[in-house]
């Protein structure tokens, strides 16, 4: 026998429209990773697409060229989608906390391309400012 | 005693910090066309950059999230590009602007060719940018730009008639040479001038690299209060200045040689000498601040790692955002277009971006799961509610006044 399901489920509520889509992302040391341009969810028989008449969880953040499709519509391969699994995050507040180094993920390349390739090439670029 | 220094260097910073190339100029033409006919749209302009910018500074400091924080999260990633896509052009102009203003004042001071001058500008501009301290940096020109003071000054030296200044100020008319149409335009102009929105993704990103805390609140405030009106002030005697000198002659301010004139007639060779410094410091502070809001404005809608308080490379796009606004900028300026005219366009276009950056600010300094017990009291909401309705019609107003007038021709 199974329980009904809870109509007031205990604990914070969240509208993953209203309290995470284009929230800032902060990393474990509250350096700014991204902002949280879609959102990847999943049925519970794991199908990629719910049809809104089962439990679906939200399983990635997502970022970077998935904002266009959230401009201009559309829907981009599952391939070019840069992913923040939902395990790192922390905590959603007024931003969303990962628990783990912003540096390491794949939604950050572009910050890793551009310190590489300009910004940390041109002197002085990798000290305080003074 | 340390604590006061604080107070007074924050005070002083801000009334330097006031003024920048927009001020100047289009002080500068509206004195030498309708008077003091206009002055009563710079107090209408600064209680308004008071109220906005100490509720952005509000937001910043309680919440921790800067202004294009919030404006994304608000409006969504179509209405919130939209609004990026319009702040970020009219700042790169401002930007523009500024530029040309250092380049121009530089002539002034060297009788070198300002094209000589703005790749100068440029570099010394993104040095600043790249290695300067982000306090160091405000209080240097902000207090350098202090000098501009020698504006009220000259108004002083050169002795004008009083009353009849006053009857301009006090009792505003237009002037039988102008049409109502250019004198609104002009309004819409100072407005924006006086207003500009770089100064709110500024004050509130700068709220956030020099970690303001509620406590530092009472100290920002009287900054903003203090001191904004004082640049008010200066502004006036800019306006002042131009109406004393030009407008009996019927002439009509076009360049920043025609700006500095009236202090160089009232106080000779030194007086000019100040002026030039003054400019130089006030237009390479705002150069400053608009080159940062472009990194500001673009890094905060995306989410990227951004601040003068991070090392470069920590802050990688950021900083590549500024060097290349800065480059487009120096670019714009090397065709040898007027800055004078940039600026003039510049301002009005401010003053139709403002509805786009003020709305979400006051929607979220009333939210209190942001502001928590900060939120608006309820004569600042009243208050902000009618600068709500002038803001709009000003935005409103000024293309179709701009198309009728020729821009103010």
């Amino acid at each position: 026998m199974s329980l009904p399901p809870d109509e007031h489920p205990p604990g914070l509520v969240l509208d993953a429209r209203l309290h995470l889509l284009d929230r800032q992302v902060l990393d474990v040391d509250g350096v700014p990773v991204c902002t949280v341009d879609d959102l990847e969810v999943h049925g519970v028989d794991g199908s990629d697409l719910p049809d809104g008449t089962q439990t679906a969880f939200v399983t990635s953040l997502l970022s970077g060229a998935v904002l266009a499709t959230r401009v201009f519509g559309g829907r981009p391969p599952s391939s070019r989608w840069h992913r923040i699994r939902w395990t790192h995050v922390a905590d959603v507040g007024t931003t969303v906390a990962l628990g783990v180094r912003g540096d390491t993920l794949d939604v950050t390349w572009t910050e890793r391309w551009v310190r590489d390739r300009v910004i940390g090439r041109l002197p002085g670029g990798r000290h305080d400012p003074g | 005693m340390k604590r006061l220094l604080g107070v007074a260097l924050g005070i002083l910073t801000a009334i330097g910090g006031f003024l920048d190339i927009g001020d100047l100029v289009t002080n500068a033409v509206v004195g030498s066309r309708f008077g003091l006919s206009l002055a009563w749209v710079v107090v209408v302009g600064v209680i308004g950059i008071c109220l906005f910018a100490s509720m952005s500074g509000r937001v910043a400091a309680v919440s921790g999230r800067a202004t294009f924080e919030i404006i994304r999260e608000r409006l969504g990633p179509r209405a919130a590009g939209a609004n990026l896509t319009a702040s970020f052009l009219i700042n790169l102009l401002t930007l523009t602007a500024e530029v040309g203003g250092i380049a121009l004042a530089l002539q002034l001071a060297s009788s070198v060719e300002p094209r000589l001058w703005i790749p100068v500008a440029a570099f010394a501009l993104w040095l600043v940018v790249w290695r300067t301290k982000f306090s160091t940096m405000e209080n240097v020109t902000g207090l350098v730009g202090l000098t501009l003071v020698v504006f009220a000054v000259a108004v002083f030296l050169l002795g004008p008639d009083w009353s009849e200044l006053a009857d301009q100020a006090l009792s505003p008319t237009v002037p039988a040479a102008e049409g109502h149409a250019v004198y609104w335009y002009y309004a819409i102009a100072l407005f924006g001038a006086a207003m500009t929105p770089y100064e709110v993704f500024f004050f509130s990103s700068g709220a956030v690299e020099e970690k303001w805390t509620v406590k530092d609140l009472a100290q920002s405030r009287l900054n903003v209060l203090v001191g904004f009106p004082f640049g008010g002030v200066l502004s006036v005697a800019i306006a002042a200045c131009a109406a004393i000198v030009f407008l009996p002659a019927g002439i009509e301010v076009s360049s920043l040689s025609q700006i500095v004139l009236p202090v160089a007639l009232a106080g000779g060779k030194l007086a000019l000498a100040v002026v030039i410094v003054g400019i130089v410091a006030a237009t390479f502070g705002a150069a400053l601040e608009t080159s940062l809001s472009s990194g500001y404005t673009l890094a905060q809608f995306m989410g990227w790692s951004w601040g003068k308080f991070r090392r470069p490379a920590q802050a990688a796009r950021f900083h590549l955002t500024m060097i290349v606004c800065i480059l487009v900028a120096g670019a714009v300026l090397m065709t040898s277009v007027d800055p004078i005219k940039i600026t003039e366009f510049s301002v009005v276009f401010s003053a139709i971006a403002l509805p786009l950056t003020y709305l979400p600010i006051l929607l979220v300094a009333n939210d209190p799961e942001y502001m928590g017990e900060h939120v608006n009291g309820k004569v600042t909401n009243a208050l902000a509610l009618v600068y709500l309705v002038i803001i709009v019609t000003a935005s409103v107003a000024a293309i179709p006044l701009m198309i009728a007038t020729g821009a103010g021709s």
